[in-house]
């Protein structure tokens, strides 16, 4: 789901914008959002919840329209994206960009997509979804088949999981938008615009906040939740944080870990009941 | 030793929404009853994943963190009152987590279970064992209690801290009563907890 992006037509060309789309930001998203709710005379929200980059979303709602945002909660995220993973994103960047079907973005009315690009640049993002232990336990070392091929086939279950992960994608993403969005979220650093101090991002925060993260995820360790806690002590908000314990890594928050369920339908009616809904 | 006794005196030393917070708050059980009772504005910080779990679906606003790491990353005077119930024992360094705690509260409530006791000190001279009781239910290789103390030691902590002690009050194991003479040899003696209200000089 979207608004407008790459493939979207340039009325003023008749053309798909491809690369001519401007480059956007998490806030620009958040903006986006801010328009929809003056539009609908929605006064405040009462919970923003993302994960991920909606987390970064959620962050972005409680740190630049605190009056907003009754509550909050960010879920395996960060206050910025960190070099390791601005490295991954470059790596799926430049699969796309270095296949030849890409054409400088300009595919749209072309035979052939960048297909390739995209499902390699899924495939590398899918890896730092899970963890090795959930690696470890979905597939072992199994086999597609008993023999091996003695050559490059798809010969372990897990080259063909991420093989499968990679085509399906290519279907319902586009390339160019792809490109964009991990742009957004690499670009994204709450503590940029206060020469890296965090808490001042927070400072006129005043909503309830619930920060969790997982045990298992490596791409955005909880470390990273805890120093957007460190941050929101420091101007004495209302905060929780909650590690919970999982090892299906980064994508645990789209599954169905039972605690954070618990968690979170517990964080919810306290602040509904503090709210007098 | 009855959890109501020991709640009702806390929450009867808590004015009115005041801001309030439970360092150690385990699974949430205090800081529920004074958000009830006195509508604090409540705040926790808790060590162990699972209490954590029990409080935020609790409705609470409560950290996973730990005393001796986390007290750091609040400013001063954030807080009407800190309590720390029970948990100044097992942190790994309990003078600058007393620090800490004054430095972040305005008013601070510390209940520590008495090393002194008279049931501890018979067990220690006439049995040659570490003491375990209800208070402390673990043998002395699983516990985490790893900084006791007797309710001497800790005041003349608080005197070396320059920290004033305010109230304090007895625990024994069927009730609660205020003392004005918290060092005294009596008290020490008879007190299976010391419960203080602590201010800066």
């Amino acid at each position: 789901m979207g608004t407008t992006g790459p493939s979207s037509i340039n009325k003023q060309e008749d053309i798909e914008y491809g690369m001519k789309f401007p480059i956007f930001t998490i806030k620009d998203m958040v903006n986006l959002q801010l328009a929809l709710i003056d539009s609908l005379n929605i006064e405040q929200l009462f919970s923003v919840v993302g994960g991920s980059m909606g987390g970064m979303q959620a962050l972005e709602w409680a740190s630049s329209y605190p009056e907003r945002v009754y509550s909050a909660i960010p879920i395996a995220t960060s206050y910025r994206h960190s070099a390791q993973n601005i490295a991954f994103h470059e790596v799926g960047r430049q699969a796309i960009m270095n296949d030849p079907n890409w054409q400088k973005g300009n595919y749209y009315n072309t035979k052939n997509k960048p297909r390739h690009g995209l499902s390699v640049a899924r495939m590398i993002a899918h890896i730092t979804y899970l963890s090795e232990g959930a690696f470890q336990e979905k597939f072992g070392r199994d086999m597609q088949s008993k023999v091996l091929s003695w050559g490059f086939d798809a010969d372990f279950q897990v080259e063909s999981y991420l093989r499968h992960q990679g085509i399906s994608f290519v279907d319902r993403f586009d390339a160019n938008s792809y490109l964009y969005i991990t742009r957004a979220m690499d670009y994204f650093d709450l503590s940029h615009s206060y020469d890296g101090d965090l808490f001042l991002a927070f400072k006129k925060t005043r909503c309830k906040l619930l920060i969790v993260s997982f045990t298992s995820d490596w791409l955005f360790p909880s470390s990273e939740s805890l120093a957007i806690v460190k941050a929101l002590n420091k101007t004495a908000a209302d905060v929780s944080f909650v590690e919970v314990n999982s090892d299906k890594g980064h994508d645990s928050f789209l599954l169905e870990v039972k605690d954070l369920y618990k968690i979170l339908s517990g964080f919810i009616s306290g602040a509904a009941r503090k709210k007098g809904i | 030793m009855s959890k109501n006794l020991n709640e009702n005196l806390i929450s009867s030393l808590i004015d009115r929404n005041s801001k309030v917070l439970d360092i150690g708050c385990g699974n949430g059980d205090l800081l529920f009853h004074l958000e009830k009772v006195k509508k604090i504005n409540g705040q926790g910080i808790e060590i162990s994943p699972n209490g954590v779990q029990e409080s935020v679906a609790k409705g609470l606003s409560v950290i996973q963190g730990d005393a001796d790491i986390d007290l750091a990353s609040f400013p001063d005077n954030a807080f009407d009152v800190v309590i720390l119930s029970h948990t100044l024992q097992a942190t790994h360094k309990p003078k600058e987590v007393l620090i800490e705690m004054l430095r972040i509260g305005k008013k601070c409530i510390i209940s520590i279970p008495n090393f002194g006791y008279w049931k501890y000190r018979i067990q220690m001279l006439f049995m040659g064992v570490m003491p375990v009781s209800k208070t402390l239910s673990e043998p002395w290789y699983a516990t985490g209690n790893i900084h006791l103390c007797t309710l001497r030691d800790f005041i003349e902590l608080c005197e070396l801290l320059n920290i004033s002690i305010d109230e304090a009050f007895r625990n024994t194991t069927h009730s609660i009563k205020k003392i004005n003479k918290p060092n005294s040899y009596l008290n020490n003696l008879l007190s299976i907890e010391g419960i203080f209200v602590l201010s800066n000089n």
